[in-house]
């Protein structure tokens, strides 16, 4: 289809367990620093694994004590990403018209950490204060970014678990490419939750040392919390107001497993079909594809079966090409994943820099593509995807593109 | 007139009926699903009222054996939509990549959640029971059909307050108008959980004793099937309504607060009117967001007035029958399509042209409506 309305990114913002904002972020990755450490936001002494992608620094020190006593801490990573991301864009949200400028973003377990103080009170039969309990609702930092910059267009949170984020991109794109936006900030943010750190203890899919992406030796993921902000706008105003045009969203694809609740087709049919879906809908070729963001969790079936997707997805071009996963340093940020990859995925286009896949030793034959390992790389990269796989089935890839444009320092 | 989709199938799984038909007949006879809370539901609340599916069952539809695998909105979910695939005689197998589902959901999820932190909080890690895990997320009643009836094509879940389902009704009209898909379910479900109803009520959002102003929680699925005109049209599928309009609107908000924002109101009305290329006389029907919080309910009523005057559409409140929740928007959208396609509906005889507007606000500044013709 004709395209009319393009969509770029003008501006980003991240908060993770190797940097509390983008310069930080990505100096940390092409270093290949891991965060994944013992937990400290929990007791995890009973829980089979110790570790996990912990933030150690919320830069929110815009907030009012009163106001960061009513948020959870996703509701303040999510804000201080975003308050990067809008600086970055230069856009100046009081001049805008504020009902053209919406939030999207991908949600969760979010601020379930502090609700689970509610929940272990209540459960117990025993009285709790209730300020806490809506905050793991998934939809409260839509509000709270919306509250913050006094935006007044669609507002929409996305929860497909761990394709969350990755979804609310693509509607975002969608919003704006119909028309029914100029702007709209969209990403997501998750921390930590003894749900979710509990969960994936029970499956036994958690390693308990840091993750180890692709390597035969894999024994699962690191759980990990992030934000991940980016602003996405229409091309022709962004670029008439001479923003930073970062990188193009080409488009995505959204695709239903159809096979399992928890587990991927190993024949990668599946995650291909969600390949080809944002291929076709990008209007790029697999050859055009110059780089891979893998979702790459470590899990046993999840890294196989992602690998055959590529190379079913992307055919030939898939062997010669770079596939690396940043959960390997950040671990799996389920519901900001797809975000914060997408983030890496805009910079990796920009600097001309490919993060590695770290703590990999050991080759496996059903993992057998170029993973980047343990040492980042110069690389050209024109056309870059980052994938996202989801319980459900829910899978989603989403294509950025280099755009000609002014550069960030 | 703008189209945006054509609906050619409709479901409906709630205390006030099992199909779609059941649902809006007893919706126009003016019947409620609301009842006074037993005392084991109503614990220390002060919420007095409810309306849940009493005496469910996912039988005969789903073997008893099969339909321990699912929660019990999955269970919802997958009977509603196969409801709509089956009344649009629509044929997944000949194409699964070009039909996807949007359920809008408040709570999917809760109850697998609250069982899996009571285990994980109460007793130990490593007691925590691994099968509710999986059903914890909000998108697994979607992700169930998704599974169920083979669908391959793109598959969100979307949560954001009241209006959620208005806009995964959105999500799925880009979804067919960017050549995504030519088919969407779309929809909302949501589940009764005893622990969210506790948190609900704490921070003052449930009407009862205490409270004159505020919602009464419902639970149940209902689902649409979404077409592209030119799809539906090329395999010979009789329509229901079309979908021309839709529009939304933001407040900056508290998460959780009300905003009864008159200008925020009437910019999503009539935005919807206009994206449908039509004036407030053309509307004849009206499904109102009104839930029982009462600001909220002001509000709405007096824009209302404000735009159509003395001309005011005739209001079917679903609200009143099956209690608030996320998936309350879809049936509303349920009961326009079925308003606009049945015989014996409330319209003037002779009337060609017929028209329902569905309005569906929330909390926290979330404000969504669509407008809905005849075939």
């Amino acid at each position: 289809m004709a395209k009319q309305r393009r969509v770029v990114v003008t501006g980003m913002g991240a908060v993770t367990s190797v940097g509390a904002n983008i310069a930080e972020f990505w100096t940390n990755l092409l270093s290949g620093v891991c965060g994944i450490r013992p937990v400290t936001l929990f007791d995890a002494s009973a829980y089979r694994t110790q570790t996990a992608g912990e933030v150690t620094e919320i830069p929110d020190s815009f907030l009012t004590s009163a106001e960061k006593r009513r948020m959870s801490r996703a509701d303040r990573m999510g804000l201080a990403a975003a308050t990067e991301a809008v600086e970055q864009s230069g856009l100046d949200l009081e001049a805008e018209d504020p009902t053209r400028v919406g939030v999207i973003l991908g949600g969760g377990t979010s601020g379930l950490l502090d609700s689970e103080a509610f929940f272990e009170r209540t459960l117990a039969g025993r009285p709790a204060r209730p300020s806490r309990v809506l905050n793991h609702l998934p939809d409260a930092i839509t509000d709270r970014v919306a509250q913050r910059f006094g935006l007044e267009g669609i507002k929409s949170t996305i929860t497909t678990a761990c394709s969350s984020s990755a979804n609310a991109m693509g509607y975002a794109y969608d919003v704006i490419a119909a028309g029914l936006a100029d702007v709209v900030l969209t990403g997501g943010s998750d921390v930590l939750a003894r749900l979710t750190y509990g969960g994936f203890n029970s499956l036994r899919s958690v390693d308990p040392g840091p993750c180890r992406p692709f390597d035969r030796e894999r024994r699962g993921l690191s759980i990990g919390e992030a934000a991940g902000i980016l602003v996405f706008e229409e091309e022709g105003r962004a670029r008439k107001r001479g923003a930073p045009i970062l990188a193009e969203f080409l488009g995505y694809g959204v695709t239903s497993d159809a096979y399992h609740m928890t587990a991927p087709d190993p024949s990668g049919a599946a995650g291909a079909r969600t390949i080809r879906a944002a291929l076709a809908f990008a209007e790029v070729n697999a050859e055009d594809v110059d780089y891979v963001n893998a979702h790459g969790t470590a899990t046993a079936q999840n890294d196989s079966a992602e690998t055959a997707a590529i190379k079913v997805g992307l055919g030939e071009r898939a062997r010669e090409i770079p596939v690396s996963s940043i959960k390997s340093m950040i671990g799996h940020c389920l519901c900001a994943s797809g975000a914060i990859e997408a983030v890496a995925t805009v910079l990796t286009i920009q600097r001309g820099q490919v993060p590695p896949t770290i703590h990999y030793e050991n080759p496996d034959p059903a993992c057998d593509l170029d993973y980047v390992p343990n040492e980042a790389r110069e690389h050209r990269v024109d056309v870059a995807l980052s994938n996202s796989f989801a319980f459900g089935g829910n899978s989603s890839v989403v294509v950025f593109r280099r755009a000609n444009g002014r550069s960030i320092p | 007139m703008a189209r945006r989709g054509v609906i050619t199938g409709a479901g409906a799984v709630s205390p006030l009926g099992r199909t779609s038909h059941e649902f809006y007949r007893r919706l126009l006879a003016g019947e409620t699903a609301i009842r006074p809370m037993t005392a084991e539901e109503r614990g220390d609340l002060q919420a007095t009222e409810i309306a849940r599916y009493d005496g469910f069952t996912p039988q005969p539809e789903i073997p008893a054996m099969k339909a321990r695998r699912f929660d019990r909105g999955s269970q919802f979910a997958i009977l509603a939509c196969s409801q709509a695939v089956a009344e649009a005689k629509y044929d997944i197998a000949a194409d699964p990549e070009a039909i996807g589902i949007a359920l809008g959901t408040g709570s999917a999820g809760a109850g697998a959640l609250t069982e899996f932190l009571r285990v994980l909080l109460r007793e130990s890690p490593e007691a925590a029971p691994p099968f509710h895990f999986p059903n914890t997320v909000a998108n697994a009643p979607a992700s169930q059909v998704s599974i169920e009836l083979k669908l391959f094509g793109p598959n969100v879940t979307i949560t954001q307050k009241d209006p959620s389902a208005l806009n995964a009704l959105l999500f799925s009209a880009l979804a067919l108008s960017s050549g995504r898909a030519r088919a969407m379910l779309a929809g909302g479900v949501d589940e009764w959980n005893a622990v969210y109803a506790m948190g609900f009520d704490r921070v003052g959002a449930l009407r009862g004793e205490k409270r004159r102003s505020g919602i009464v929680q419902g639970e149940g699925a209902f689902a649409v099937l979404l077409e592209t005109e030119e799809g539906a049209h090329t395999r010979g599928a009789t329509p229901l309504a079309h979908l021309t309009g839709t529009a939304m609107a933001g407040v900056p908000s508290e998460p959780y607060r009300f905003a009864p924002d008159r200008t925020a109101i009437e910019r999503t009305v009539r935005g919807a009117l206009r994206d449908a290329g039509v004036e407030p006389a053309e509307i004849h029907l009206w499904f109102p967001s009104r839930n029982g919080v009462l600001e909220m309910d002001e509000a709405e009523a007096e824009v209302m007035g404000a735009v159509f005057g003395s001309g005011s559409p005739r209001a079917i409140s679903v609200k009143d029958a099956v209690g608030e929740m996320a998936a309350s928007g879809a049936g509303q959208i349920v009961a326009a399509c079925r308003a606009l396609a049945d015989q014996d509906g409330p319209f003037p005889a002779g009337a060609a042209t017929r028209r329902a507007l569905v309005n569906s606000f929330g909390a926290g500044g979330n404000f969504l409506a669509a407008v809905f013709e005849s075939a």
